[in-house]
């Protein structure tokens, strides 16, 4: 290498030699071995151009970014069979509820045909049926409260 | 010339973590993001010169990475040269668009020349390079923003930009030769 190929590398690369390619480096140091202050004077002025690049400070990142990159990030297989599952629960329950809101609507249909029942009870009932939990939203429509709504009636 | 710089060319060092990412583990998830998310970020704004731009671009580089992890080949190349592709492409799309239709009004660029005899403080300093760096050529913006501040290979860099090493070092010998004249008056002050 001679110094004006030392010299077209400091331009291009700057004076820290690990950005040089990896195969002129060697060279490079023998050269600058061979001709120290040449050489030397060559990598100040680089290294004045480094320095001045390096005062532009990176952007910070902000929380909210960062929150939203996060937001789209892939969430671990477990929490996703886990959210199947709920959703499939989900929809279970949903399939419930609207079954027993059913049933609570042909109990209602049945027993309030004569328009005696009272509000009231229609709320409660509905609100039951309402639940996501079957067991309770199915419970309040038993035969025995079919005869209690009627003699309400 | 063809080696390359910094990094080796071989394994890539976020394979583990991207592999991590890909099975969704938490620990991951923000390792990356506090690995990548400077970084990218730093690009889009250094390509760009505008913080909205900017933050845009990073957060789109990651929704395509969250797609990628999960299917990603080690192997294949690094992680990280992906995303410089990846974030490069989307500052192209608005590089161009910007040319196409001139904006009402253009980021606020602050005067190279100036500033000298003010006793320039950091953030003085700061604003005079990244506007040195705004006004040079694109493609010679391009080869400084990924050889000196993403520290990337001479390899790594030219592939990214579709030109020869021998190209990548020309671009880069221009713009740090426009640089320092821009800044020329600012060596006296920090010798």
């Amino acid at each position: 290498m001679d110094i004006e190929r030392y010299r077209s590398l400091a331009e291009a690369y700057g004076a820290d030699m690990s950005r040089w390619p990896q195969d002129q480096r060697d060279p490079a140091l023998a050269l600058h071995a061979r001709e120290p202050e040449a050489a030397g004077r060559i990598l100040a002025e680089a290294a004045f151009l480094d320095e001045a690049l390096d005062a532009w400070r990176p952007p910070t990142v902000s929380h909210a970014l960062r929150e939203r990159v996060l937001a789209g990030a892939p969430r671990p297989r477990a929490a996703l069979g886990g959210r199947s599952l709920g959703g499939r629960f989900g929809l279970w329950l949903s399939g419930a509820g609207l079954a027993a809101a059913c049933a609570a609507g042909i109990v209602v249909g049945m027993a309030g045909s004569s328009a005696a029942i009272s509000d009231v009870r229609a709320d409660e009932m509905l609100a039951a049926a309402a639940s996501e939990d079957a067991s309770t939203a199915l419970a309040p429509f038993t035969v025995s409260d079919r005869l209690t709504l009627r003699r309400e009636a | 010339m063809a080696g390359g710089s910094r990094q080796g060319a071989g394994e890539d060092p976020d394979q583990d973590l991207v592999a991590r990412v890909g099975r969704g583990e938490p620990a991951a998830v923000q390792a990356l993001v506090a690995r990548k998310l400077p970084r990218m970020l730093a690009l889009a704004r250094r390509m760009l010169g505008d913080a909205g731009e900017a933050e845009d671009v990073a957060q789109e580089v990651f929704v395509r990475a969250w797609k990628q992890a999960p299917k990603w080949t080690p192997g294949a190349g690094k992680f990280d040269t992906w995303m410089h592709r990846v974030a490069l492409n989307l500052c192209y799309d608005r590089l161009r668009r910007r040319r196409e239709q001139p904006m009402a009004e253009p980021p606020e660029q602050v005067d190279p020349s100036t500033g000298a005899e003010q006793g320039l403080q950091d953030a003085d300093v700061s604003k005079r390079v990244e506007a040195a760096v705004a006004a040079l050529p694109e493609r010679q913006r391009e080869a400084v923003v990924l050889c000196h501040y993403q520290d990337l290979t001479n390899i790594e860099a030219a592939a990214l930009m579709g030109v020869s090493v021998e190209a990548l070092e020309s671009l880069l010998s221009r713009g740090r030769r426009a640089l320092r004249a821009a800044l020329t008056d600012m060596a006296p002050a920090r010798s």
